[in-house]
């Protein structure tokens, strides 16, 4: 059962388009990754899932709801760690966690302690003298304490240290083996392959790639480095379909292959190859190639 | 009924809502304890005889050395409306458009309240401030009675709902305004400018002849611009700022449910 959907979601500011056409489907106990650089269109989606943006076209519902008019149903039910957490900047972490615990009803304050003791959050300090990081673990703390079905969260881990970060994903993991459904923004691939699922690619306010990050990985670029006993040129390989050039040297050339791999060896071994180093898929260099693949079939963005 | 929003914003508050009451509590024990220097004093009084422009532009009109005209001329005509205002409209503002820029209301907007949940709540807590305010100046001046400022209690009783309900409203206009565009400065802004042409309208009406159908759309007529010290609040008065807060409020619920939350 789905519990995110996003059918021709759209959100225009004026005549600018933040996002346009979002078409996916989250399940439960799932984790998604939402990817994309800053600017892409990523928190205005995280706004719509959780009502507080009108989407202009198209619909979404959350936990079977809609999040505009049901918004209070949906909020019960659903955890939001917003991307630029502000947090009243006078009041202390405790009395901004009573606030919530309040607001939310929740009387057992157990999970919450735990949580506290978990990410060493400073509690008795008001907001104002705390570090970014510290600030954040008062808006996960805030997102999770009342044990909630699913997870919205804008760039989780942004100021926290690794061990935090650590800490964090692990966190993520046990509510997703609990069965909680997670839905994460971030731009940094790195955290997204540790603990998702699946993941989408947005990019200026338009989905580029869904898929597993299995199958991203499938079908994401490996890099090859060959060292010629020679002179090297690149434009050996350049022609090539499904090949890019990524670096040269004086006698080395490393490309990023997609596909079949038998004509870029057929090429090499015509020039003498001393070494050659061949190394896994990697995301990265699928996350670029997507932005570059996009920006080449619109040549009016290409600039 | 849930409260909590109400209590954080009161507690947000608590700062300059205290320190505005401790002024105006401080403003009006002194204004009450020099009137027995002025209650007979001529020359104050010939300040306003002929109707004087410059008088009227300070909220003096009438009789200075009365109990009422004392107190109207020294707070209830201008000095109380004006704290009255700073502390509404610069809630209205900020409670939703200002919390909203600094994106601290994102807290609130995800907890499960309804959008009119939360209205309700910040127009409590707006109602509060104003009562706060109002009240605590009605003791002081009630203080006065030994001081031989003898106003009846009714009277002063209807004065501070006059004087409280014009704040609400004042506050409700910046809230809607501010649930209209998301702006706390927009709100602000159109709100200081209605309430100073409100104050204008009302204050000069007694002496300017042709300013004075203008008054009836001065809220600030309605509250403080008639005889309210010497006959209490009229029902007229009080169906008119109550009416305007209630269509305030539908206006400021009408933005909210639209207004994109950041």
């Amino acid at each position: 059962m789905a519990v995110i959907t996003a059918d021709g979601l759209s959100k225009a500011f004026g005549s600018r388009l933040a996002v346009e056409g979002l078409r996916f489907e989250v399940g439960k106990g799932e984790v998604f990754g939402f990817l994309g650089p800053n600017g892409a269109g990523k928190s205005t989606t995280i706004r719509l899932l959780m009502g507080l943006y009108h989407p202009t076209a198209g619909r979404a519902t959350v936990l079977g709801l809609d999040p505009v008019s049901d918004a209070a149903a949906v909020h019960r039910r659903t955890g939001y760690l917003p991307g630029e957490l502000a947090l009243h900047p006078r009041l202390t972490g405790a009395q901004l966690v009573n606030y919530a615990a309040r607001a939310r009803g929740l009387t057992d304050r157990s999970f919450a302690g735990e949580l506290a003791e978990r990410f060493e959050v400073t509690l008795d300090r008001p907001v104002r003298t705390l570090s970014k990081g510290n600030r954040q673990k008062i808006g996960i703390m805030l997102a999770v304490m009342h044990q909630p079905e699913m997870l919205i969260l804008d760039e989780p881990t942004s100021g926290l240290d690794p061990l935090m970060q650590d800490e964090f994903e692990r966190l993520v993991r046990e509510f997703a083996a609990g069965g909680g459904t997670v839905f994460l923004s971030s731009h940094e691939l790195d955290q997204v392959q540790r603990v998702a699922d699946r993941v989408a690619i947005i990019r200026d306010g338009r989905l580029a790639v869904t898929d597993t990050v299995d199958g991203l990985r499938a079908s994401a670029p490996r890099t090859i480095e060959f060292r010629f006993a020679g002179p090297a040129d690149p434009a050996w390989f350049s022609a090539l379909p499904g090949v890019r050039v990524r670096g040269t040297g004086p006698r080395q050339v490393t490309l990023a292959v997609r596909g079949p791999v038998a004509p870029v060896l057929r090429v090499a071994a015509a020039h003498d190859v001393a070494d050659l180093t061949a190394r896994p898929a990697d995301l990265d260099e699928l996350f670029l190639a997507y932005y570059r693949r996009d920006a080449a079939k619109e040549p009016a963005d290409a600039r | 009924m849930r409260a909590e929003v109400t209590l954080l914003d009161l507690r947000l508050r608590r700062r300059s809502l205290l320190g505005y009451t401790a002024g105006m509590a401080l403003y009006t024990l002194v204004v009450v304890a020099l009137y027995p220097q002025f209650k007979n004093s001529v020359s104050l009084d010939q300040l306003t005889r002929h109707g004087s422009a410059v008088a009227a532009l300070f909220g003096a009109t009438g009789t200075l050395t009365s109990p009422a005209g004392w107190l109207s001329a020294n707070i209830y005509a201008n000095f109380l409306p004006l704290i009255m205002l700073l502390i509404t409209i610069g809630y209205g503002a900020a409670c939703i458009a200002g919390q909203d820029e600094e994106g601290t209301l994102s807290l609130t907007a995800a907890l499960p309240l309804t959008r009119t949940s939360i209205l309700v709540q910040k127009t409590a807590s707006l109602v509060v401030q104003a009562i706060v305010l109002g009240v605590v100046t009605m003791i002081c001046v009630a203080v006065g009675r030994g001081s031989g400022l003898n106003i009846t209690p009714a009277d002063l009783a209807g004065i501070t709902i006059a004087i409280t309900l014009a704040g609400i409203d004042f506050g409700l206009l910046a809230l809607s305004i501010g649930c209209l565009t998301g702006s706390r400065g927009t709100a602000i802004g159109i709100t200081a400018a209605v309430a100073a042409a409100s104050y204008l309208i009302s204050s000069l009406a007694p002496v300017i002849h042709w300013l004075r159908p203008a008054r009836y759309a001065s809220l600030l007529y309605w509250s403080v611009g008639g005889n309210q010290l010497t006959s209490g609040i009229s029902v007229s008065s009080a169906v008119v700022l109550a009416a305007a807060g209630a269509a305030l409020l539908a206006v400021a619920w009408y933005g909210f449910r639209r207004l994109d939350l950041h």
